[in-house]
């Protein structure tokens, strides 16, 4: 059987994982968000600050999950796939992209290498070094059928982990929620989950931290 | 010279991203391109050729005059004296 061995959700103003609150957004004029939690993981990747905003999302949440969650995840260069879905793709940088048109002569390279969503997977695969399969998908809303068929045939077809969720980052909405599937023989650490329950994990209540 | 290789640094700094880096944490011989030195990649070398258009009004059209004239600020600022001296 597969079950989720962990999982966290990003929103506009706080970080969850497992559950549990473990960041709140403050006021801090000088960092944005997702650099504030960049600093509270402790992430020292030149590359993160090129990245797009859904690229970031899909790099921090990794690491509040593998930190925070207190996951290894030393699995094999073959062995994780990765699996993430989103409403409206990587529209913020196609906007981006489109107004940089309008600005300037030549629009930037480095914007235009976001205009697809499927970018964040590979940033991921180069950051950890995980080269199995991977795969981005547009969807109208949060498919938790469509997470779990995934996850349970690539654990079946031998995969060590499916990492996967939903990276909804535009510049009104952060709906971030990430999961990490194992076989429940695995001996990895974490917890033991029913893929069943996949939707509401991603639906779990999570009241403003500053208010708790 | 030397203003144009401390402007140099300071758009390569802001277009490319370089959030962790700072004009002085970049000699003029530092390479651009070296794991040991700033460890820029493809995508960085495409905006340093919108860099040098955008400033500079020049267009690399030769991919050897790019690997030449990207090594580091040095060869970047002597690059765009030799041609705006054209």
């Amino acid at each position: 059987m597969t079950v989720i061995k962990g999982y966290c959700h990003i929103n506009k103003e706080d970080c969850w994982v497992n559950g549990k609150p473990v960041l709140a957004k403050t006021d801090d004029p000088e960092y944005s968000w997702l650099r504030q939690i960049y600093n509270f993981v402790g992430l020292s990747y030149p590359k993160f600050h090129k990245m797009d905003q859904l690229a970031q999302a899909g790099v921090l949440a990794l690491a509040l999950l593998k930190h925070e969650g207190d996951l290894p995840m030393d699995y094999s260069e073959e062995g994780v796939d990765l699996v993430l879905a989103n409403r409206h793709a990587s529209a913020g940088s196609d906007l981006r992209f489109q107004a940089s048109y309008a600005d300037h002569a030549a629009p930037s390279p480095a914007l235009f290498v976001y205009t697809l969503p499927n970018i964040v997977l590979g940033e991921i695969a180069i950051q950890q070094k995980w080269y199995g399969d991977h795969i981005f998908v547009v969807l109208p809303a949060f498919d938790p059928d469509f997470f779990i068929q995934y996850a349970q045939r690539h654990i079946q077809q031998g995969c060590q982990a499916v990492i996967g969720g939903w990276l909804e980052v535009t510049d009104t909405e952060t709906d971030v929620f990430l999961f990490l599937a194992e076989a429940e023989e695995s001996t990895g650490k974490g917890g033991s989950l029913p893929l069943a329950a996949i939707n509401e994990l991603y639906r779990q209540p999570m009241p403003s931290i500053s208010k708790l | 010279m030397d203003q144009i290789k401390q402007e140099l640094k300071k758009q390569i700094i802001e277009q490319l991203n370089l959030e962790d880096v700072a004009v002085e944490d970049i000699a003029d011989d530092t390479l651009l391109f070296a794991s040991d030195g700033l460890a820029l990649d493809s995508i960085d070398a495409l905006e340093l050729i919108v860099l040098l258009e955008k400033f500079y009004g020049i267009q690399v059209v030769n991919p050897e005059e790019g690997k030449t004239a990207f090594k580091s600020v040095d060869t970047m600022a002597a690059y765009i004296q030799q041609k705006t001296a054209q």
